[in-house]
């Protein structure tokens, strides 16, 4: 898949202008670990059927994954966030598996990014 | 453009980790100087240990959320003050009003478009400081409830009516009392004076606002509003004999001379307000009500009484305080004559 459909080039340049690249290319790192980690315990909440916090952490992967450019898959964790707020767990699964799958390509997508800068 | 602020200390409270830092980031790109916390229980913790200038908080956290921060911040004194940005989502603005009405100061949306943050944290900033400078400027020169009214109500010196009672109060034969004794005891026994006096009125919400020599003047129901102002001044006028009482028991015992005082209670109208400079005000009440009750005052020595209260303040007392009516009586500036009442000492209440 084209990187510019993955990352919004306009906000990730903004982001290196405003934060500096240096600071930009430290950032994907922490990004990426951190949105393991929530995916992690996302599928965790998902297990115990806890809406509420399965809600939050795709609420907190929205906010970030916007930040570094990553809209498309930002807009995925918005419906995960809403599925959360719904209450209802039921039809999460499928949907978290393609996020799952997916946040591999926007990470893929970042490290050539930091590749190329 | 927006003004260039003096750099302050933030706490920046998210619990993702990147939103965390890109706000550091740009917040410290700005000058100032950055704590990060990653949920409300552990910005609270900080909070209480280090001073800061200003709070970004987010809303949605683990272990402690933004509104649980915000109740605990207004429920605690020594951090009420410390302004608050909240940050959000788009989607969050229901989110973002609940916490303005909890009393956040501001918000900004994420991700942070970094002109904002520079607008809204000095706009901020400056506020704070500004508040800051006055709080210390009252707290220098006004007492803790007056204080407290300007900062509720804005530091304006214009004034106000309000339906308030004025207490006079001063010491019978001062003067002479002072060229028996030392300086030194004279001071020291007007300062046990004034304290004595101000536990009596502050315990029933008075305010004194002036004192002069071994006079003091003080108000009943401004700036703090009062239920009862002219009950309250006369529960306070009964107190402060008591204590004098008490106070000359000590007196006799080191062999020093008994003082007497003599008060003058009025209740109306008064106009209200700061007077002063802007480098030094002084909350205070003029009107014909504090005349009366400076010319009630005076007239104590004429009665051989040391309370009297007017009419307005005898309409307010309830039925278990007691008071003698003296009739009307000339009373030194005013036209007409004017009922007055004798409030009887010692009476149990």
């Amino acid at each position: 898949m084209d990187t510019q459909l993955i990352i919004d080039m306009a906000t990730f340049n903004d982001l290196k202008e405003v934060m500096g690249t240096d600071f930009v290319l430290e950032l994907i790192d922490t990004y990426t670990l951190e949105t393991d980690g929530l995916i992690a315990q996302i599928y965790s909440a998902q297990a115990a059927g806890d809406s509420a916090t399965f809600g939050r952490l795709a609420h907190s992967i929205k906010s970030s994954s916007a930040s570094m450019g990553a809209l498309a898959f930002s807009q995925q964790a918005r419906e995960l966030e809403m599925l959360g707020k719904a209450g209802d767990l039921s039809g999460a699964e499928p949907m978290l598996e393609r996020f799952s799958a997916d946040f591999l390509i926007v990470k893929q997508s970042l490290e050539d990014l930091k590749n190329v800068s | 453009m927006c003004p260039k602020t003096a750099p302050g200390r933030l706490l920046v409270v998210d619990d993702n980790k990147v939103n965390r830092l890109l706000l550091g980031r740009g917040l410290e790109q700005q000058g100032h100087t950055i704590a990060l916390a990653e949920n409300g229980r552990q910005a609270l913790e900080m909070l209480h240990q280090n001073q800061f200038d200003l709070l970004l908080l987010d809303i949605q956290m683990p272990e402690m959320d933004g509104y649980q921060v915000l109740e605990k911040l207004n429920a605690d004194l020594s951090l009420r003050d410390i302004p608050v940005i909240v940050t959000s989502g788009l989607e969050e603005l229901d989110s973002v009003v609940r916490c303005i009405e909890m009393g956040a100061e501001d918000y900004l949306i994420k991700p942070v478009n970094p002109v904002l943050l520079r607008a809204r944290i000095g706009a901020c900033l400056e506020k704070k400081r500004l508040r800051d400078q006055q709080r210390d400027l009252i707290r220098r020169f006004a007492t803790a409830e007056v204080a407290q009214d300007m900062e509720e109500s804005g530091f304006a010196l214009g004034g106000r009516y309000v339906e308030a009672t004025a207490m006079f109060s001063d010491i019978r034969g001062f003067t002479t009392l002072a060229e028996s004794q030392s300086p030194a005891d004279t001071i020291d026994l007007l300062n046990t004076y004034y304290t004595l006096m101000f536990e009596a009125i502050s315990g029933q919400g008075g305010v004194v606002n002036q004192m002069v020599g071994d006079g003091l003047m003080a108000i009943f129901g401004a700036p703090l509003v009062l239920s009862n102002h002219g009950e309250q001044a006369v529960l306070a006028a009964l107190e402060m004999i008591e204590m004098i009482d008490l106070f000359n028991l000590d007196q006799t015992a080191a062999g020093k001379p008994d003082i007497r005082i003599g008060i003058g209670i009025a209740t109306g109208q008064v106009i209200a307000g700061y007077t002063g400079t802007q480098r030094r005000a002084t909350y205070t009440c003029v009107g014909n009500t504090v005349n009366l009750a400076a010319r009630l005052e005076s007239y104590t020595k004429v009665a051989g009484v040391p309370i009297l209260v007017d009419e307005c303040t005898r309409q307010s007392l309830g039925e278990k305080i007691r008071v003698d009516n003296l009739g009307l009586v000339p009373i030194k500036g005013l036209n007409q004559d004017v009922s007055i009442y004798s409030v009887p000492v010692g009476q149990r209440i």
